[in-house]
């Protein structure tokens, strides 16, 4: 008991306890004058400083995506791959590529495709007479860009979540309801949205804290501009942490994305209780 | 990081060893007679390593040293090394960086004082164009790095449209004066709507992606005045001088391809290599990539010009030796060594890497040959490539060199681009700039910084820049 207690406290707890230090001093590692305590004024900066709550809306719109464009898209494709017999599995590794694929390469291949001048997307839409969009450098286009390639690279595990989900699903309940007559929308509503529920709390809770985490394809694509069109909380907190090196400031970014966090995983977490089964009738 | 450790003698391990043990029991140095420990050479990947590649051997050759190269990417370069140097690393002896973060790298105690090694190797400062002597590599009438690279902004454009005289005939029509190379910020505004003609020819385009926009920027602002603070450090760029100056930038879009916002250094030498624009504003190592065939559409249509009133001069590289190195002096051979008169003129002028003229000895036609000793561009295009930088070094605008010189730079980059962006109005943008360079001036602390600029404003006055 003891060595794990060590191991948590060296990992966990001791890491948290110096970034709470650290965000209540002007600690800039820059400036050569020993760091002195601020109080709660690092917090009270973030919360006036306009770029962060452009963050913070580009980081909500990263986690709408997930909860209203990849999920329905993945519990489709999920529940088509359930109806294949046979070439179940082998669909879902196929579609399992983007995600397995480097986080790196991912963004210098989407460079290549979203390139203006000889990207293969502009050239497709040059061939139909739709024009030649600048996609990661239009202000409007930049962060949709940023989004399609996120459903591309994660869509697939949120389907191998889903998938496994469904595959586990009891049968005989599902064959009872075909007996007595329910139609598919039915049993798809009132039954198999209901038992999948704690899977799909598990899929969201994952993706939910990975989209708050988005970095790599910002980083290498649109190093969160044009302006800061595509600067996500993530982002911002690099930004602060290792470019101007305001170690006290970055740690509050820091401490406020994991109180936002934790918030957001208590109730996600809830989603994940199986409900009764009167829920279900 | 990508590390290449260029050509050298073969040496086993074995050899070493004997050697070696041999002379610790004769009490010889051991570095005499046998290979010395290798130099880490710190640079930004790509184009720019290439120079010290090609003086490979003559470093082995005559100080029997084994250079290695620690490429950095280019994008995060400054993130890299302060993460490694604040932590005391040693993997570089010899760091390439711009003069921009010499400010702080002197003021943390990054960088060692290169005067005590002058007599090891002297540098031969005396040759140094003046603006890049003092101002840039001296701190405090100390030396702390040697230039490697002398950045500007230049004017290109094409003779062939300039000379056309239909061209000049409807230029005249409709604007009542003469089509010439601009001189001022608002005949190059008439010259690129003229020469506006999607989507074959556009009239100019210039460097708008997050990164260095701010120096397209602080080109037009410096032209047009700007200074970038005042005695107390208030910043310059909350003023009408700053507005007018970001406007002319954001309503530039109009005249440059669509993609503008993409357009970085290579886009930007590529949009004007391929033909398709008809003047723009450039680091000075472009007109070599415009002479040369196998590079550029636009072999012998290229004229060079100072930049209009001003030419600003962001960027450069300086060499300097990192205060945690276990190897100074054979990193300070590399740094004097790559900078002697016979050496940077074999590659200042190589369209193959990116390094532009430092010294006064450099500034002649006849010199303008790559690193084989081939001349890179003809006679009468050399003479105006030399003109056009001598041209705009007498109007040279520095780039800001003080403590926190990066951190004032990437902000006013955010907020450039967030103009260019249209997310924000230029007078917006550029307040809100202002206000936070107040905070990382008060966090770096208003008098210390204040002395610093004053100092910095006063080496380039004792050169002979007006500011």
């Amino acid at each position: 008991m003891a060595p794990a207690l060590a191991m948590f406290a060296a990992n966990a707890v001791f890491p948290l306890l110096y970034a709470l230090d650290v965000s209540v001093r002007n600690y800039q590692l820059l400036i050569p004058v020993p760091p002195q305590f601020v109080g709660l004024a690092n917090y009270a900066q973030v919360l006036a400083d306009p770029l962060f709550w452009s963050s913070v809306e580009v980081t909500l719109w990263f986690i709408a995506a997930v909860v209203f464009l990849q999920l329905p898209a993945a519990l489709g494709l999920a529940l088509l791959f359930a109806g294949l017999p046979r070439w179940a599995g082998v669909a879902v590794t196929v579609l399992l590529v983007p995600t397995i694929i480097a986080p790196s390469v991912v963004g210098f291949q989407w460079a290549q495709i979203y390139n203006y001048q000889f990207g293969p997307l502009n050239y497709l839409l040059g061939l139909l007479g739709l024009g030649h969009p600048v996609w990661t450098a239009s202000p409007t286009l930049a962060l949709p860009s940023l989004i399609a390639i996120d459903f591309w690279e994660w869509t697939p595990f949120l389907v191998l979540l889903l998938f496994a989900g469904l595959s586990a699903l009891p049968q005989d309940i599902l064959e009872a309801a075909r007996v007595d007559g329910s139609s598919w929308p039915q049993i798809f509503w009132r039954i198999m949205l209901p038992l999948l529920r704690p899977v799909i709390g598990i899929a969201l809770l994952l993706r939910v804290l990975m989209s708050f985490k988005t970095f790599d394809i910002i980083y290498i694509l649109t190093a969160g501009g044009p302006g800061a069109a595509t600067e996500n909380l993530a982002y911002y907190t690099y930004i602060q942490g290792f470019r101007y090196f305001n170690l006290g400031y970055a740690s509050a970014l820091a401490i406020i994305q994991l109180i936002v966090v934790a918030v957001l995983a208590k109730a996600l977490i809830g989603l994940t209780r199986r409900p009764g089964l009167a829920s279900a009738s | 990081m990508n590390r290449t450790m260029l050509p050298g003698p073969a040496i086993s391990r074995r050899g070493v060893l004997g050697a070696g043990l041999s002379m610790l029991a004769l009490g010889a140095d051991p570095r005499r007679g046998a290979a010395a420990m290798p130099v880490h050479i710190e640079c930004d990947a790509g184009q720019n390593e290439l120079p010290f590649q090609w003086q490979a051997s003559a470093l082995e050759a005559k100080y029997g040293l084994t250079p290695d190269m620690v490429s950095l990417p280019f994008v995060g370069q400054y993130e890299k090394l302060v993460t490694d140097l604040t932590s005391r690393s040693d993997a570089y002896d010899v760091l390439v960086f711009p003069p921009y973060f010499l400010g702080d790298f002197q003021a943390l105690g990054f960088l060692r004082e290169l005067d005590q090694y002058f007599s090891i190797l002297d540098p031969q400062l005396a040759d140094y164009l003046p603006v890049y002597r003092d101002p840039v590599i001296k701190r405090g009438g100390k030396t702390y790095a040697l230039m490697f690279d002398g950045d500007l902004l230049q004017v290109c454009y094409r003779t062939d449209l300039f000379g056309d005289p239909k061209e000049q005939a409807a230029f005249k029509q409709k604007y009542g004066q003469d089509l010439a190379v601009p001189t001022t910020w608002a005949d190059f505004m008439k010259v690129a709507e003229f020469f506006t003609r999607p989507p074959g020819l556009y009239g100019t385009a210039f460097y708008a992606q997050r990164g260095f926009c701010y120096a397209w920027f602080v080109n037009i602002f410096a032209g047009l005045g700007g200074r970038w603070f005042d005695d107390k450090m208030n910043p310059g760029i909350k003023s009408d001088v700053g507005y007018q100056a970001l406007s002319l930038l954001v309503e530039m879009k109009k005249y440059a391809p669509p993609n503008i916002l993409q357009i970085d250094y290579p886009t930007l030498n590529q949009v004007f290599l391929d033909g398709s624009t008809a003047l723009v504003v450039q680091w000075d190592d472009l007109p070599l990539k415009c002479e040369n065939p196998a590079m550029s559409k636009v072999v012998g249509k290229s004229g060079f010009a100072p930049c209009p009133q001003r030419s600003y001069m962001p960027y450069s590289r300086v060499m300097a030796v990192s205060a945690f190195s276990k190897n100074p002096e054979d990193a300070y051979k590399v740094a004097a060594h790559m900078q002697l008169p016979d050496v940077g003129i074999t590659y200042v002028y190589d369209p193959e890497c990116g390094e532009d003229p430092y010294r006064e000895s450099y500034l002649k036609a006849s010199a303008v040959k790559n690193h084989l000793g081939q001349p890179t561009m003809s006679a009468a295009a050399a003479a105006n490539y030399v003109d056009a930088i001598r041209g705009g070094l007498k109007a040279g605008y520095p780039e800001l060199s003080i403590p926190g010189a990066p951190r004032y730079i990437d902000i006013l980059d955010l907020y450039v681009n967030q103009a260019l962006a249209g997310s924000l109005t230029p007078k917006a943008a550029l307040d809100a700039c202002a206000g936070e360079w107040a905070s990382i001036t008060a966090a770096e602390g208003q008098d210390r910084i204040a002395k610093a600029y004053a100092d910095w404003v006063d080496s380039f006055h004792k050169v002979g820049l007006t500011y």
